[in-house]
């Protein structure tokens, strides 16, 4: 057992630089650490007021209806359905993707203590999420209910086991798609294939649902019989937290450490076929000479970028779920108006918002977009393959930015087709709208190389490390976040004021900023790439 | 062609990996770079080369100082790491393909020193397949052809040896031969040293950073084998 702690602590420690954090000497080094710990502090303080002030407000309706357990279940359920939406992406990344995989299995340790570890990985990180959600809801449940000692007790206790079954789920079905791809050629590209299919279905089961709870939202005991229905587990662990029942308490208990323990034994069985099945290339080994193609230094750089892009599910699930979503919504508003989908979300003047707000709302799922953000820490060892080329590095650098736009570009120019049929938009909204996610393209893929350079991660043993869990990308999330934040208050708060005006003073900015790191990227660019 | 000039490299917490180093490579010089682990032979070539960083001393390729003009110093440079890690998600012939196009290589010579290099190594056939399938020292190899096409003034190898075959390190040898004898230079470091004894025409050696002894092979190891003055050199403080 010692061993699988063993095994995870090291893995931890190579996420979010946090070994480095611990031991280096440097001291602007330090200074950089820390300010990002200040960056991730505030963003959690952040995450974690509005979480707060959502269960607050969910606690006024249910306490009206005397319900208040509903708070904890329905909490509880979001928590998870986080955790397992979250998982999905990365599993097979984590489980399957690491590089130190000779070095591990040839350790005298067991392959289920192996895959206990990589979950518990998964697991560490999703506890994060849930408490985010479900602390601020105890906290609240807690003022509004004065509970009894006891409650403390079995509350805290349950949390550190809320991740596990939604993790496990989305791990099985992340080990599934994995299992499935490795018995084909191209195993990458049906992995993504695969994984997109079950996160489209998956949103496609949210969507409905939401409309269910929409219905029954004023129907307390109804509403509570479709959540228990729709994940029992919520009820058990209702009946543990709010009635203090000790049976409950332990079924709770027993059943994810249960579901823990199985599904590392039997994943630990097919574990190194998977592996091998995904890592083994297909060499034909007959190869003969043929007339070669020469290109110029950026397109070779640009054709290479894309390549190692599409040849990992993990980097294209995770920065191209953005423009994904843009396409579903787009679509969905050919079907659904405007005012309806205002109807259903609550948001009553979202046709107004929405025929106002429609460049930044599609800017938003740009900047989700960003796939230079990890793209220098993704060069790992092969650097110096880069670094000691004869092309300037800002060559290299926009290189990576044109892959980032080939990415957002083709989509944002086909969802703004879609979005100007639907939303009926005027020729200056026409023009906004796609001038503006434009330029966020534009700013989000420079953006990202930027934010990397300055925190760069070659030292990762599995991809995941680079692209989800790497400073650069948390940090140019936050920027691209406080970018959009800031003109959509102040479309918002100045609202007397043409909205249009507003919008084309934020281009102005944003083409400002733009050509500021632009121009950053080609002087200071060259130095820091060198000091990588 | 390849001039180092009061070269060190601190590394942080200010411990020096390299020391005050002067070296001059002649065109046509095979120069073996020997040391101990962690004598700074690495730290060496790969500041040589335009990988590293450096602050103090200057190095000049054929002239050109590399952090003046590092693109037109790399431009005439090859350089093959201990360790060749290549593009796992690239075949071979992509790869060499991409590193033709970044050398500027022509059409014609890509094609045919690709073709020669290829069958020369017994790894043409290998070319469409991915490099993740590639064995280390297939990898060596295909490390060694990208940094032969673009007819390089200078090639800088690091530990090229380890992980070729014998055929494979035969045949290297012959190469380095014969790019010395069309005026190129090689500055390359080994543990090997039977293969610096006979292959090199001049040596250096390094301990703790600093230079301890160079000049050519004869000069530097006189009646001695190459071992033996190594050991004598290194073990005296």
């Amino acid at each position: 057992m010692i061993n699988i702690w063993r095994l995870t602590k090291i893995q931890l420690l190579s996420s979010f630089g946090l070994n480095k954090a611990l031991h280096t000497h440097d001291v602007k080094e330090r200074r950089r650490l820390l300010l990002l710990s200040i960056v991730i502090l505030i963003s959690v303080v952040m995450v974690g007021v509005v979480s707060f002030g959502y269960s607050f407000m969910m606690a006024l309706t249910f306490e009206q209806i005397g319900r208040m357990d509903l708070l904890l279940a329905i909490m509880m359920a979001v928590a998870s359905v986080i955790g397992f939406f979250t998982t999905i992406y990365k599993a097979s990344g984590v489980l399957f993707s690491f590089k130190d995989y000779d070095l591990v299995m040839s350790l005298p340790i067991k392959t289920s203590h192996v895959v206990a570890s990589r979950v518990l990985q998964l697991y560490v990180l999703n506890l994060f999420f849930t408490l985010m959600v479900m602390l601020p809801a105890g906290v609240v449940y807690a003022i509004k209910v004065n509970p009894g000692v006891f409650y403390y007790l079995l509350y805290l206790t349950t949390l550190l086991f809320i991740p596990l079954i939604p993790i496990i789920a989305a791990t099985i079905i992340g080990s599934l798609i994995s299992w499935i791809s490795s018995r084909f050629k191209g195993s990458q590209v049906i992995s993504l294939i695969l994984t997109f299919a079950v996160i489209i279905a998956v949103m496609f089961g949210s969507f409905r649902m939401n409309g269910s709870v929409q219905i029954l939202s004023d129907m307390g005991t109804q509403l509570a019989d479709m959540i228990f229905k729709l994940y029992p587990l919520t009820s058990i662990y209702v009946d543990a937290v709010c009635s203090y029942q000790m049976g409950s308490f332990l079924l709770f208990i027993v059943i994810s450490v249960l579901a823990f323990m199985l599904f590392t034994i039997v994943l630990g069985t097919r574990f190194k076929a998977i592996y091998t099945g995904i890592t083994t290339s297909h060499a034909s080994s007959k190869y003969q000479m043929k007339p070669l193609e020469a290109a110029s230094p950026f397109l070779a750089l640009y054709r290479k970028e894309l390549r190692r892009y599409i040849s990992s599910s993990l980097y294209v699930l995770n920065t191209s779920i953005g423009m994904i979503l843009l396409l579903a919504m787009s679509i969905s508003l050919l079907f659904i108006s405007s005012e309806k989908l205002g109807q259903l979300v609550e948001i009553p003047q979202l046709s107004t918002y929405l025929s106002k707000l429609a460049p930044l709302v599609v800017s938003m799922f740009v900047t989700l977009s960003c796939t230079t953000s990890s793209s220098i820490s993704l060069e790992g060892k092969n650097i110096w393959i880069l670094k000691s080329s004869p092309v300037p590095k800002q060559t290299i650098l926009l290189s990576k930015i044109a892959v980032n736009l080939t990415v957002t570009i083709p989509i944002l120019i086909v969802s703004y087709v879609l979005l100007m049929i639907s939303l009926r938009t005027g020729w200056i909204e026409s023009l906004l709208l796609l001038a503006i996610p434009m330029i966020y393209a534009c700013y989000s893929a420079m953006m990202g190389v930027l934010v990397n350079l300055k925190f760069p991660n070659l030292e990762w043993t599995s991809e995941v490390t680079a692209i989800k869990q790497s400073a650069s990308v948390i940090v140019a999330m936050l920027i691209g976040f406080i970018s959009l934040v800031i003109p959509f208050a102040l479309v918002l708060l100045l609202s007397h004021v043409n909205g249009n005006l507003i919008l084309l003073g934020i281009g102005l900015i944003m083409i400002a900023v733009c050509s500021v790191i632009f121009r950053y990227i080609r002087t200071k660019g060259e130095q820091l790439f060198q000091t990588l | 062609m390849l001039t180092i000039k009061h070269f060190s490299k601190c590394y942080k917490g200010g411990k020096k990996a390299v020391d005050d180093l002067n070296l001059v490579i002649e065109p046509g010089d095979i120069y073996g770079f020997i040391g101990h682990n962690g004598a700074g032979k690495t730290t060496t070539i790969r500041a040589v080369v335009g990988v590293l960083d450096f602050e103090e001393g200057d190095i000049e390729i054929d002239g050109i100082s590399i952090k003046r003009d590092p693109v037109a110093c790399k431009a005439i440079t090859a350089y093959i790491p201990d360790n060749p890690d290549l593009y796992e998600h690239l075949t071979g012939i992509q790869y060499l393909n991409f590193i033709g196009d970044l050398f500027s290589v022509s059409k014609a010579d890509r094609e045919s020193l690709i073709k020669k290099y290829g069958d020369d190594f017994q790894i043409t056939a290998y070319f469409g397949d991915l490099i993740s399938s590639y064995s280390h020292g297939m990898k060596q190899k295909l490390a060694i052809i990208s940094a032969l096409i673009h007819r390089p003034k200078l090639l800088v190898l690091d530990e090229p040896f380890v992980g070729l075959d014998p055929k494979a390190a035969h045949m290297l040898k012959t190469i380095m031969a014969d790019l010395c004898s069309n005026g190129s230079a090689i500055f390359f470091s080994t543990h090997v040293l039977d293969v610096a004894e006979k292959l090199c025409n001049k040596i250096a050696i390094i301990k703790a950073g600093k230079l301890i002894t160079h000049g050519k092979t004869e000069e530097v190891k006189g009646d001695n084998s190459l071992e033996n003055v190594f050991l004598e050199l290194i073990d005296h403080d």
